[in-house]
């Protein structure tokens, strides 16, 4: 677990650029380009994405019902409430299978 | 006196606005909490990390990854890329943040998280953002962070067999529900789609880290050659993503 401090150090060294780095960036190069822009606006989703979407492969069926069904559930409910259910749901099936 | 006046009413603003944030934060500080419990981490390492990366998608991004043991530098190329909206806001926010001294604005910067960049945003256009404000506001959030962190470890390690309970789903289930708070964004769908088609393939090919990174590529690529919308930017606006700006 020693690593575990490295990343600990590491991963907010980097998380701190991001966050006084599009200031210093405005004071170095003036404006954005759209596409880069974009590019960025876009990131989030597309990291967050690649984090759930194995599970569809990697898991097993209840896995596999429980994150479609979460995925119908997170255009109703709030983040909090689809990840109880997603949880709740997985727990009942792998009871229950 | 006027402004002695002035700050604490300030303070009295910024007490008030971030109250409400509190209390939906702290639900997913305790989630962060209890999965790093169940992933073996101390409560010196969970809190250790709340305090220096104070982000909590990338945070539990981290634990996904360690825990399928994916090595260090693909860990801090996935926490970089998911903080990396926060470039956009610091350009955004630097820009009412003149008139405040150095370390305070080193500071200032440090504490900038999604629900903090959204009310400095909307303060600075109502009038003068100022540092009894904006610091009041962040470090209510940040020390109400480390303490949610910290209960959801105790909660967590009391916990034996997290499996039954579905608790591993919740890292999945809470990056679905997160992903689906950007949908009103520009090219949502086909960064989305690709992005999720790119790290099945890539995840059943190649293997862990390189379905994140490179499946990431591939939603982002999608983003920057599709047609630009013209007339308004495109840049994040927490106010435009409720959920999304309500978590950190």
């Amino acid at each position: 677990m020693s690593d575990f401090w490295l990343i600990v150090v590491l991963a907010g060294l980097l998380t701190y650029l991001t966050r006084i780095g599009g200031h210093l960036l405005i004071k170095a190069i003036g404006t954005l380009p759209p596409r880069l822009e974009a590019a960025l606006d876009a990131v989030p989703a597309a990291v967050l994405t690649t984090i759930f979407a194995p599970v569809i492969v990697s898991g097993d069926w209840p896995e596999r019902i429980a994150i479609v069904v979460c995925g119908f559930l997170a255009l109703r409910l709030p983040l909090i409430a689809t990840v109880a259910i997603g949880a709740g749901l997985v727990a009942l099936m792998r009871a229950a299978f | 006196m006027s402004g002695a006046h002035e700050s604490d009413s300030d303070t009295k603003s910024a007490v008030r606005d971030v109250v409400p944030i509190i209390l939906a934060i702290i639900p997913f500080g305790m989630v962060y909490g209890t999965v790093a419990a169940s992933a073996q981490l101390s409560l010196v390492e969970t809190i250790g990390f709340s305090a220096s990366v104070y982000a909590g998608a990338s945070q539990l991004a981290a634990l996904q990854l360690v825990g399928i043991g994916a090595p260090v530098w693909s860990v801090l190329v996935t926490v970089f890329a998911l903080n990396f909206r926060h470039v956009l806001y610091s350009a955004s926010i630097g820009r009412h943040l003149d008139g405040f001294p150095r370390p305070i604005k080193a500071l200032a910067f440090f504490l900038l998280v999604d629900p903090t960049f959204a009310a400095a945003e909307a303060r600075a256009a109502k009038g003068a953002l100022t540092v009894p404000y904006y610091l009041v506001y962040a470090l209510l959030l940040y020390v109400c962070w480390l303490a949610a962190s910290a209960l959801g470890f105790v909660f967590g390690s009391l916990i034996e067999d997290t499996s039954v309970y579905g608790i591993d789903f919740v890292l999945p289930a809470y990056f679905l529900a997160m992903v689906m708070t950007f949908r009103s964004r520009a090219a949502f769908w086909p960064v989305a789609s690709a992005s999720a088609g790119a790290s099945i393939i890539l995840y059943t090919l190649v293997g862990p880290p390189w379905h994140v990174t490179l499946g990431a590529l591939a939603g982002i690529t999608v983003a920057a050659c599709l047609p630009q919308r013209t007339g308004k930017s495109a840049a994040a606006h927490p106010a435009d993503d409720p959920a999304g700006g309500g978590v950190l």
